[in-house]
């Protein structure tokens, strides 16, 4: 429920195996071929970050916050997920989804006026019944979702974790932005929002030393081989963290049951996490402290407590290639060529 | 006919028709409310909705209405067991031509947090259809609720309703509570109507109309909708403008359903000061009078914030409770109250006295079970969770620890388990003019539309 991921429609029906979601695609897809050969796109990623643009736009001119962009990203994966995108005018959409978003994340904006930016950014296409077709356009979002509209998002754990890890503001700064980026991949539709938030803190840590401190994005600020210099300390410290994880498992297991309600995390405000057991923690500051390389420690003292805790460590090591796939993938991002193909089904169809 | 003519209207004079045939026009008019085809066609081809209402349910009647729109009773027509009600959620629009607008905020908020709850003492909801412009939330159909069952016991000759009962309903009115607010949930809108009784006595909170989450709002709570609980369930720091927005709120009004439980009228009647020309929202005093007229004076030493609150200078032009005998409580503000032995902060509370008058007085009526049995442990759930200060109320929790529960009779599941008598069925009627729906606040919603109303910000240190 809202407190907790673990019972909510969101780990229940919307969090799939990439084999489910390809099968959902594919199935799509072959339910009209000639619409899609007639019609080719961009990969899904390049059109995410599209999308994720198009809403920052929207939403910047309308003053929205982060969590409802977020949200409206989501609601766009999981509405494409059900329906095929050369069916429906993306526009629409995703201004459609913003709004909605807008409503769930309680900073809610008239319909009149997103219509009104939506109209500005996108002349041709919400010339007339702007209002009528985004309403419209909601009733098919809802309907799609199945009224599940609650999103647990990886900011709420990340802002949790800031202290028990001694987050710098720069280091939280970038893990922001990484969960931020993370809404341009298929994670959100595959991973739980902590394994996400924790993914992306352990990123913050190790490409800190690459990027220019307070620097928004990995994905621009990131060289290449920082970026692989990155995914191997990253890979690194999981692998270490799930070998300790394995023996202390094979010693009987005796974290496991106190992971949902005894760690330091287990106060409210961070819910669903599944939590090592105190103790460790404090061990862990004092630690920190004494070691003279700070941000070394750091990551040494997280991949301890990932040792220490229940979580899905395997999830964590696919979320980190998912996302350093990501930022190869974003090199590649051609902004001219994906606008094209999209307004080429739009207008064609009169969508 | 029109989606917004209430289907009663489709008849003639109510007397030009035999008793027999004005209600087979209403039949049909109350189904005529699903089947409109006054609105499809319009537009390009667009939504259409994969399952219809009318083909999977039979309505029987109509329930009551509100500002959101009307509650049905169902049945459904595809082997599903059990009864419905079907709430039907009015497009924003009257006349004319309906047309998409865009949902309600209200209404995305109880279509999505009703898509996540589940539990016992929560209505349960079975399906939303969107359909022709209209939102239809189908939720499981209780017999009965609290204000029907309160309504009951005042008829004559008036009789308490038994103390079991009242010990049952509590327990499961705080458990649904406990649930909705470990969930983060914050109801905002309990009142007797709200809480629904099924036929097997197991209470279940309905109407989240109002209802949202707390946990870390972008927006302080209080910034959007400033009207929230029917008044005579708003907590006194509502009342006062207060910023301290908690699950408080919902345990003052779990204590009000509580007194009227126990005296069969709401414990704290007032009347509701209209909103000005301005939209500014008025200060309450008529209903923090009543307040106080029993709770006593707030002062800062049983509230330690209320000087935070907005409408604190108010508090100088409240009278004191007028039955207080001469000025002694009054100077002492930690006069020890002598039957509980404890120390009452209650400068000046009544309540003590109002609650064993209420559970005297009950005992009189005769033939019913005595309301003696709750005890001094009753005096001290409500008391707790009746505090003026928000922070110092019962939690949910708490109350649910309360020694109320584990003293005396025992808690049953089943609220109405060893009573003789049944209470009468839900009026499920087929014409919209239903008397219990007319617009008394005990009934209705408090008729302010949702996020509507701006009250210039006063600074104040986060809590």
């Amino acid at each position: 429920m809202a407190a907790s991921y673990w019972d909510s429609t969101q780990r229940r029906h919307w969090q799939f195996t990439k084999e489910e979601l390809a099968s959902m695609r594919q199935k799509l897809e072959d339910e009209d071929p000639g619409l899609v050969l007639m019609f080719p796109l961009p990969e899904l990623r390049h059109l995410n970050i599209y999308f994720n643009q198009q809403i920052n736009r929207l939403g910047k001119r309308l003053g929205a916050r982060q969590q409802a962009m977020a949200t409206a990203q989501v609601y766009l994966k999981r509405f494409y997920s059900k329906m095929e995108i050369r069916r429906t005018n993306p526009y629409l959409v995703l201004t459609t989804a913003f709004y909605l978003a807008c409503k769930m994340e309680e900073c809610p904006q008239h319909i009149r006026l997103v219509s009104q930016e939506a109209r500005s950014l996108w002349p041709a296409d919400f010339q007339t019944d702007a209002v009528i077709r985004m309403g419209e356009c909601e009733f098919f979002l809802i309907s799609e979702m199945n009224s599940q509209l609650i999103i647990h998002q990886p900011y709420r754990t990340l802002t949790s974790l800031q202290a028990d890890f001694n987050l710098l503001p720069e280091e939280v700064a970038l893990a922001w932005s990484v969960i931020n980026d993370h809404y341009m991949t298929d994670i959100p539709l595959l991973h739980p929002p902590h394994t996400v938030a924790l993914t992306a803190v352990l990123l913050a840590l190790v490409l800190r030393p690459t990027n220019v401190p307070g620097q928004a994005s990995p994905a621009g600020g990131a060289t290449p081989a920082a970026a692989s210099q990155g995914i191997a300390a990253a890979t690194q410290a999981l692998a270490q963290a799930q070998a300790r994880q394995a023996m202390a498992g094979g010693n009987g297991g005796a974290n496991a049951g106190a992971g949902g309600s005894a760690g330091p995390g287990s106060r409210p405000g961070t819910p669903g996490m599944p939590y090592p057991i105190s103790g460790t923690q404090g061990a862990n500051g004092m630690l920190s402290k004494k070691v003279p390389d700070a941000r070394v420690g750091k990551v040494q003292r997280f991949a301890a407590w990932l040792a220490e805790s229940t979580i899905d460590i395997e999830a964590m090591v696919d979320c980190t290639q998912e996302l350093i796939s990501f930022y190869q993938c974003h090199e590649e991002y051609n902004d001219k060529h994906t606008k094209e193909q999209l307004n080429r089904f739009v207008k064609a169809r009169g969508l | 006919m029109s989606l917004t003519n209430p289907p009663s209207g489709a008849t003639g004079g109510p007397g030009s028709v035999s008793a027999g045939a004005r209600n087979q026009t209403l039949k049909r008019s109350v189904q005529a409310a699903f089947e409109d085809p006054a609105d499809r066609g319009i537009g390009p081809v667009g939504y259409q909705s994969k399952v219809r209402v009318i083909d999977k349910y039979k309505v029987v009647g109509f329930i009551s209405s509100g500002t959101y729109g009307r509650v049905y009773k169902a049945l459904g027509r595809q082997g599903q067991t059990g009864e419905f009600a079907i709430k039907k959620f009015k497009p924003d629009k009257e006349g004319e031509q309906v047309s998409y607008t865009g949902i309600s905020q209200s209404a995305i908020r109880e279509m999505a947090l009703c898509s996540e709850l589940s539990h016992p003492n929560v209505i349960k909801l079975i399906e939303i259809i969107l359909e022709d412009k209209c939102i239809f939330m189908v939720f499981e159909y209780a017999e009965h609720d609290l204000l029907q069952i309160i309504h009951h016991h005042t008829q004559q000759p008036r009789h308490p309703i038994p103390p079991t009962t009242i010990k049952s309903i509590m327990f499961q009115l705080l458990n649904g509570c406990q649930y909705l607010h470990t969930n983060w949930v914050l109801h905002r809108d309990l009142k007797p109507a709200n809480i629904m009784v099924t036929s097997s006595g197991e209470v279940k909170i309905g109407d989240l109309g109002l209802a949202r989450l707390f946990h870390k709002p972008i927006h302080s709570l209080y910034g959007g909708d400033k009207v929230v609980v029917t008044i005579w369930y708003r907590a006194p720091e509502l009342l006062l403008g207060s910023r301290h927005y908690t699950p408080a709120i919902d345990m003052w009004a779990v204590g009000c359903i509580f007194a009227e439980l126990l005296s069969l009228r709401p414990i704290f009647k007032g009347e509701e000061a209209k909103m000005d020309s301005k939209k500014t929202v008025p200060f309450q005093r008529n209903q923090m009078q009543k307040i106080v007229d029993i709770m006593g004076l707030p002062t800062k030493e049983r509230w330690e914030l209320i000087t935070s609150t907005w409408e604190y200078s108010q508090i100088a032009t409240l009278q004191p409770p007028l039955s207080q005998p001469a000025s002694h409580h009054q100077q002492h503000h930690h006069y020890q109250s002598q039957s509980q032995g404890r120390q009452s902060a209650a400068a000046g509370s009544q309540l003590e006295k109002w609650y064993y008058t209420t559970i005297n007085q009950a005992t009189s009526a005769g033939g019913t079970p005595s309301l003696l049995s709750l005890g001094p442990e009753g005096y001290k759930l409500l008391a707790g969770l009746l505090d003026y200060d928000p922070e110092k109320r019962l939690t949910a929790a708490q109350a649910l620890q309360h020694p109320f529960f584990t003293t005396g009779d025992k808690v049953t599941a089943n609220c109405f388990e060893g009573l003789k008598m049944e209470y009468p069925h839900r009026r499920v009627s087929q014409d919209d003019n239903d008397i219990r729906t007319s617009s008394l606040p005990g009934t209705k919603r408090s008729g302010l539309p949702d996020d509507s109303i701006i009250r210039p910000g006063k600074r104040l240190k986060e809590g």
